[in-house]
């Protein structure tokens, strides 16, 4: 059973205003477990609208979104935000976090929510980020960190619930070539090594590649048989 | 000094509303300066108050849950109160210059008010001419007064009538004869010397708590020296350095209200400088009595004034039902030529004050208020500032899963920490800076005597914290219920 079933998706902003923008329509995805899908498109197509709705930050207008064993779709906010804790690791293209606390406590800040004692979650934390190279700098503030390696720590604060979910809008949009790639690698790694369903924005083709599956989205609908499935990347 | 006596003396200098004013103006500049410096010097208090409660909230991140788990969100306060130093230093002196100036208007609106409420047990009463101002009586106003006082049962006077009456004449004069000037004239109240002894003084500062016991002794002491002889007379000290005279001259004074009657008088003692006797005399009320009837002796008739030479009789009442009983006695009693009126202190006060009364509604329903919006402005702003410094921050948390409540309360918090400290430390500060200025001039006594009597009411070590965290909560509202709606979707729909 796919791990991400959309089905008959829609979304409108302001529906009840005079001029409601549709910005999805009839839309249907599947994303399987352990599956790395990147979502392309042009601009304004509804790419973080969609990613949004699968996240459980938007709730759509028509149509179910059912993520794990769980329909999100009717979802109150509160509810939302309960399972996001559990459910979601975010992945944002200027990485936000939290500029006072240390890598550490940025990455254990997600972890707060959750029932775990000190201990566990002390150990989950320096996991993490051993996970993403960033092992030695478990005391630095994002301010004294590159933006390769603050996109690093974010990445490690998106796993060290062990979400459901990876989903990451843009990730590689504000790092230069280099430090794109090694996120990249990371999330490639994280799929083959850990198993992580990870759904990507992107709208670098060079970024796309680099997933199992690219999804391609237009004015809010899918490209239909432009959807191809690739070999699990081997690449390390 | 009683509050007639102002009428005898002048009215004192002559205030233009300018200039009055202008002296408004620079009063409160310098309140505001000083406030300002005690808020810059607070500053360390207030920063190393922080640390401590983040260095707890630190210590308390390695308890068990879920009180281990929230002091780290709750480090997040002060983490980000740190992050501007600067503005959380203002917002901070901001507050204790403003807490500062409320406690400043309580305490004199209190006192005011203080003064001029009736209080239920005893009840000083004064008999005053009816129908002319200044008040100018015969004698023998006084012994009818004694009489009406004895007809009273015994429950409704006072037990020791000597003890709990004086009566007052005020005599202005000079040392030069036809030449008053500034440097050598001087203002005497007539009375008993037991008035001193017996307390009815205490309220013009002639009491052991506000002059020192070392000072109290001596002016019994002089007291005594004054009853030996009619002429010994009792001056201030400040009185006595404008007229270049001091303790054991003799000046005679040529009086301007009693023309024709010069004393000659002996200096025993000095009133305290500083104190509100410092600037005044006394002599003893037989001294005038006795002068008048020289004067008849020698001019074959009375002197003109010598029937209205006591302006005032004061009497201690056990209550206020007494007072009253006294008062329906006195008031339209055609024994007494011209007709005299029996009011209470306060009453008086508070006929001296009508004055101040659209000053003292102004400040209690206009200033004080005003103050408060601006403090709670204050923090409204700053908070909104930092609420839109931290917007994408907040967001962050939502998506991560933190609740609305605990997003905004990081925010709540931080306004309600500065309003509390500012309020505290203010508040305190002053009291305790009152106080310890109050209780070095008891020690020093003679000039200080006036920094002795003041005195910041205690309630306000209460009130200023409440005030703080008031300020907080209401200053932080509309900033903090904003940061509840941050939309989480907003996060990722700003990228490019
Ligand atoms: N909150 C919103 N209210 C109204 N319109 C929105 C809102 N969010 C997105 N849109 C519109 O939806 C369309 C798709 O936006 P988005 O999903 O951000 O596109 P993409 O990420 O593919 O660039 C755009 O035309 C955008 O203007
Ligand atoms: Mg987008």
């Amino acid at each position: 059973m796919a791990i991400v079933e959309v089905t008959d998706l829609e979304k409108t902003f302001n529906a009840d205003s005079p001029d409601p923008v549709r910005v999805l329509e009839d839309l249907n995805l599947e994303v399987e477990e352990g599956e790395f899908v990147a979502l392309m498109g042009p601009s304004g197509s509804g790419k973080t609208t969609l990613l949004n709705l699968i996240a459980g930050l938007d709730s759509p207008t028509r149509g179910t979104i059912r993520v794990g064993d769980q329909v999100i779709s009717g979802m109150s906010e509160s509810e939302l935000a309960k399972w996001r804790t559990r459910n979601v690791g975010f992945v944002f293209q200027f990485y936000n976090l939290l500029p006072v606390l240390t890598a550490a406590e940025n990455v254990e800040l997600p972890l707060l929510l959750l029932p775990m004692t000190g201990a566990e979650r002390k150990q989950r934390v320096r996991n993490a980020l051993e996970i993403v190279g960033l092992g030695d700098r478990m005391s630095h503030r994002p301010g004294k960190l590159s933006g390769g390696q603050c996109q690093r720590v974010g990445i490690a604060r998106a796993i060290v619930t062990d979400p459901t979910i990876v989903v990451c809008d843009e990730p590689t949009g504000a790092l230069d070539a280099k430090s794109a790639d090694n996120a990249l690698n990371l999330l490639e790694q994280l799929r083959a090594d850990l198993g992580k369903t990870i759904i990507m924005v992107t709208h670098d083709p060079h970024a796309a590649e680099r997933a199992q599956r690219i999804v391609h989205l237009e004015k809010g609908r899918i490209v239909p048989g432009d959807e191809r499935l690739r070999l699990a990347s081997t690449r390390r | 000094m009683p509050p007639e006596a102002a009428s005898f003396m002048g009215g004192g200098p002559d205030l233009s509303l300018l200039q009055l004013a202008v002296y408004a103006v620079l009063g409160l500049l310098l309140v505001i300066f000083i406030l300002t410096l005690m808020g810059i010097g607070t500053l360390p208090i207030f920063f190393t108050a922080l640390l401590g409660l983040q260095l707890g909230l630190g210590a308390a991140q390695n308890l068990p849950d879920p009180i281990g788990k929230w002091s780290k969100v709750g480090g997040l306060v002060f983490r980000n109160m740190r992050r501007n130093l600067l503005r959380t230093a203002l917002v901070y002196v901001a507050l204790f210059v403003l807490t500062g100036m409320l406690t400043l208007i309580y305490t004199f609106v209190t006192s005011l008010v203080k003064l001029t409420a009736d209080k239920e047990g005893q009840q000083l009463v004064i008999l005053t001419e009816k129908h002319s101002i200044p008040s100018q009586m015969p004698p023998g106003h006084e012994r009818r007064l004694r009489e009406l006082l004895r007809e009273l049962d015994p429950a409704d006077r006072p037990a020791d009538l000597d003890a709990n009456i004086m009566t007052w004449s005020f005599i202005g004069g000079s040392t030069e004869k036809g030449k008053p000037t500034p440097q050598n004239s001087l203002f005497f109240f007539a009375l008993s010397p037991e008035a001193i002894t017996s307390g009815m003084m205490a309220e013009q500062g002639l009491n052991p708590e506000d002059l020192g016991s070392t000072n109290w002794e001596e002016l019994l002491r002089v007291v005594e020296v004054v009853k030996e002889d009619k002429r010994h007379v009792v001056i201030g000290e400040d009185r006595l350095k404008i007229m270049n005279k001091r303790v054991g001259d003799t000046i005679t004074v040529y009086s301007t209200n009693y023309p024709g009657v010069s004393f000659e008088c002996i200096i025993v003692g000095a009133f305290p400088a500083g104190g509100r006797m410092g600037g005044a005399a006394a002599m003893r009320y037989d001294y005038l009595l006795s002068l008048l009837d020289e004067y008849e002796k020698a001019n074959g008739k009375k002197h003109p004034n010598a029937d209205r030479c006591l302006n005032l009789v004061w009497v201690r009442m056990p209550s206020k039902a007494a007072y009253e009983k006294l008062a329906g006695k006195v008031n339209n009693n055609t024994a007494f030529t011209p007709a005299a009126k029996l009011e209470t202190f306060s009453a008086i006060v508070g006929a001296f004050t009508e004055g101040l009364k659209d000053i003292l509604w102004g400040m209690k329903y206009i200033v004080m208020p005003a103050i408060v919006c601006i403090m709670c402005l204050v923090v409204g702003i700053t908070i909104t500032i930092g609420v839109r410094e931290r917007w994408k921050e907040m967001a962050v948390m939502k998506v991560l899963g933190f609740g609305p409540g605990q997003v905004m309360s990081t925010v709540v918090a931080e306004a309600v920490l500065i309003g509390l400290f500012g309020g505290m430390l203010a508040t305190w500060s002053m009291w305790g800076g009152v106080a310890l200025v109050s209780g070095w001039a008891k020690g020093a006594g003679g000039g200080a005597a006036f920094f002795a009597s003041l005195k910041v009411p205690v309630e306000v070590l209460w009130m200023g914290p409440a005030l703080g965290l008031f300020i907080g909560l209401v200053g932080s509202a509309l900033p903090s219920w904003s940061a509840r709606k941050v939309k989480v979707s907003e996060v990722f729909s700003q990228v490019a």
